[in-house]
């Protein structure tokens, strides 16, 4: 065990030292800032209010209407600085040559300062509510989302107004609704929405995914450039090949745990703290919009680890004995493509799942090793799954982990000390008889 | 208390194609240096291996210690340097050696302090902190070295330790070799430059193509060759010289270096008949001794020209 150890923290020290780590691992959390307060800022000290002209040919009240909410408009961040500068053309005779030569004055940037957009307001387009606009930049979704908000407001009050419906009483009316869907399980009301269910069910699912592609790879790269090194020869005169296999997996996957962990924790950190993060950079906290985070049960947070953990073994495992029977990294690449793929397979199975969690299929996929940790902890968020359905399925991992530790053993054993060209899947056969 | 360190009976491994090593006996005594010499691919990394337990064999029974526990479970008690050398290029070296010195049992504090030691002592001393990858391949060989020794283990086994090595760094080595049997551990190395064997081991085995050749101590196997070569250096008449020494009632073998030869007498003459052989065709013989053989001679008697390459397969072996 002393040895295991040694291998263990030489893993765990070696990684955590590397300039790549330190990168990747703080990379992360400053993107998820930047993704949280950029916008934000952007949209605060970037940009100069919207010069927007409305040309209103509709009767009545319409055009004023849109002019006074577009005019009253303010940008988040809570500085109250106003969104859009507003003027209001009155149509004449001939909407077209007006309409025309305002449009000629979008995107006009200099001494004169031009316009950012056009809007054409007329009776028609009130009833339809198909509303022209000419702007310099309409690609932005955000932008134009906003802006037909405001419009749509605007013309809402105008159209009641024309029914002669009074407002104040229709405008609660037409409120809309959001369905608060509870999860229920077992008869009982879980305090989990359904949002947050699948939104959980799917993060880790990926995260299992990006786990074992990623720190499953790096075992397999450690194995080969061991043998390259033909430092495992030296290492075979101490140790058994099972307790250099064990310590290597068990050491990558603790660098892993620690690097989700940071990742994770910064996630929960920027919900929490998403007040002191907004006075940080001085804006408004109701206007950072961060990753939804769900309630996340003990219970369920243990099932996820559970088969985070065995599907890790289970992998990094067969990652090590692809690495052991390749010369160079490169041929890892190709070796390794039946194990990634089966890992694909598990993910694009677990998606298609989502629907009917408690099917045949779904349960059968539940028992089988290379499946079950992409199955399991997902139905598990989905529809609570008994405690003796969880325990078979992470038995029936745990055995296959057992299993493909023993046949990676085997390989690993006799592939560490060979060198030169790739072994053949008959070499690797022949590897597995021997033991 | 055991007497011989490492005990091999009737040992073979067959590789697909050929028999690497075959029904070999060697009993390596405790205390002293045991040369395992022969050509390349004889069968030597092979033998070593097995003692290792890296290999198991196909035949036979490897005792170390005098007891039956393989080699990997005593690993605290051994030292090994493989001639296949690695270290991770981007650790520390005193990281490494501690690592390295784990490995074999050694606790973690203990490892750094002895790391530390050996460093000094090989003039390492100021490249503890730097990584392995900055450092010359023969300093990486002293730290590869160092890793095999560290734990004070009371059998090393080293393969082919000198290979690769400048002189000084050689002499360093050696010495620390030399210093370890002295203190009464035992030290098995492969070799196949005799010089270096013929210096240093107490005992030697000659093996070529996985059969054992010669085994015993030097002067056994010196001795029981002696009195069979001669030391010979001319300064006239050199060719009638050469017609001489191609007389094969005469002489077995000749050594020829030009200006002297060292000859093998042919099993039934001896060294008055070829004194007179030689003056009676007016060779001007300015040497002309009795001499003990030289490992090199003997190795080359015994091994033949032709076994000094081994067989294709074996390059291909594990």
């Amino acid at each position: 065990m002393h040895k295991v150890w040694a291998v263990i923290r030489r893993e765990f020290v070696e990684r955590v030292r590397t300039r790549t780590f330190l990168l990747s691992t703080l990379l992360f959390p400053a993107l998820m800032i930047g993704i949280t307060v950029l916008p934000v800022l952007l949209d605060r000290r970037v940009q100069a209010p919207k010069r927007i002209a409305v040309l209103d040919g509709a009767s009545g009240e319409a055009g004023a209407r849109v002019t006074d909410g577009l005019a009253a408009a303010k940008r988040t961040g809570g500085t109250g600085a106003a969104r859009y500068v507003v003027t209001r053309v009155v149509a004449g005779a001939d909407v077209d040559r007006q309409r025309d030569s305002l449009v000629r004055q979008v995107g006009v940037r200099g001494e004169v300062e031009g316009l950012d957009g056009v809007l054409v307001i007329s009776d028609d387009a009130v009833t339809t509510g198909k509303i022209p606009y000419y702007g310099a930049n309409v690609g932005s979704p955000q932008d134009m989302r906003r802006l037909e908000t405001e419009v749509q407001t605007a013309l809402r009050l105008e159209r009641l107004r024309r029914a002669g419906i009074d407002p104040f009483v229709a405008m609660p009316a037409l409120r809309p609704i959001d369905l608060q869907a509870q999860k229920v399980s077992g008869g009982t009301v879980t305090g989990e929405s359904g949002d947050a269910s699948f939104i959980l069910a799917y993060a880790m699912s990926f995260l299992l995914y990006m786990a074992l592609v990623l720190y499953g790879n790096q075992v397999m790269t450690s194995v080969v450039e061991e043998k390259a090194s033909r430092i495992s020869e030296v290492l075979m005169g101490s140790m058994r090949p099972f307790q250099l296999l064990l310590g290597k997996v068990l050491g990558v996957g603790a660098v892993g745990l620690v690097q989700l962990g940071v990742w994770a924790g910064t996630a929960m950190a920027l919900t929490r703290f998403r007040a002191q993060l907004a006075g940080l950079f001085g804006v408004a906290p109701d206007s950072l919009r961060t990753m939804p985070i769900p309630e996340v049960s003990p219970g369920l947070l243990a099932v996820f680890l559970l088969f985070f953990v065995l599907g890790f073994l289970f992998y990094a495992s067969l990652y090590a004995a692809v690495g052991s029977t390749c010369s160079t990294v490169q041929e890892t690449q190709q070796a390794s493509v039946p194990v990634t793929m089966t890992i694909a397979v598990g993910l694009i199975l677990m998606f298609s799942l989502f629907g009917e969690p408690n099917g045949s299929l779904a349960r059968t996929l539940s028992l089988l090793p290379p499946f079950a940790p992409f199955m399991t902890p997902v139905r598990h968020a989905l529809v609570r799954l008994s405690p003796v359905e969880i325990a078979l399925s992470a038995l029936v991992v745990a055995a296959g982990v057992v299993a493909v530790a023993w046949l990676a053993g085997q390989i690993y054993r006799t592939g560490i000390l060979m060198h030169g060209r790739r072994a053949s899947l008959r070499e690797v056969w022949r590897w597995l008889r021997a033991g | 208390m055991y007497d011989t360190a490492i005990a091999l009976e009737r040992v073979t491994k067959r590789y697909a194609g050929h028999t690497a090593v075959r029904s070999l006996d060697l009993a390596i005594p405790r205390g002293g240096i045991f040369g395992l010499l022969g050509p390349n691919g004889a069968g030597k990394s092979t033998t070593i291996r097995m003692i290792m337990n890296i290999l198991v064999p196909d035949e036979g029974r490897i005792t170390l210690f005098g007891g039956e526990a393989a080699s990997r479970d005593l690993s605290a008690r051994i030292g090994y340097l493989p001639e296949e050398r690695g270290l991770y290029k981007k650790m520390r070296v005193l990281d490494h050696l501690v690592f390295l010195g784990e490995t074999k049992g050694l606790p973690r504090r203990r490892a750094r302090e002895l790391s530390g030691q050996w460093l000094a002592r090989l003039g390492l001393g100021d490249w503890a902190a730097r990584a392995v990858e900055d450092l010359s391949k023969g300093m990486q060989q002293k730290v590869q070295f160092i890793g095999a020794l560290l734990h004070e283990p009371e059998l090393v086994v080293l393969d082919e330790p000198f290979s690769g090595l400048d002189p000084v760094n050689s002499q360093v080595m050696k010495d620390v070799v030399v210093e370890m049997a002295r203190a009464g551990r035992t030290v098995l190395f492969s070799t196949h430059i005799m010089e270096q064997a013929e210096k240093m081991c107490d005992r030697v085995a000659i093996i070529a193509r996985g059969e054992k050749l010669v085994d015993g101590s030097l002067a056994d196997v010196k001795r029981a060759d002696g009195d069979r070569h001669v030391a010979l250096a001319f300064h006239r008449n050199r060719e009638a010289a050469v017609r001489v020494l191609a007389d094969r009632s005469l002489v077995a073998r000749t050594d020829d270096y030009g200006a002297s030869a060292e000859v093998t007498l042919a099993p039934h003459a001896n060294g008055d008949a070829l004194l007179e052989a030689l003056l009676g065709a007016g060779v001007g013989i300015s040497r002309f001794e009795l001499v003990e053989p030289s490992l090199q001679s003997i190795f080359i008697a015994k091994v033949g020209a032709d076994a000094a390459t081994a067989p294709a397969l074996e390059e291909s072996r594990a």
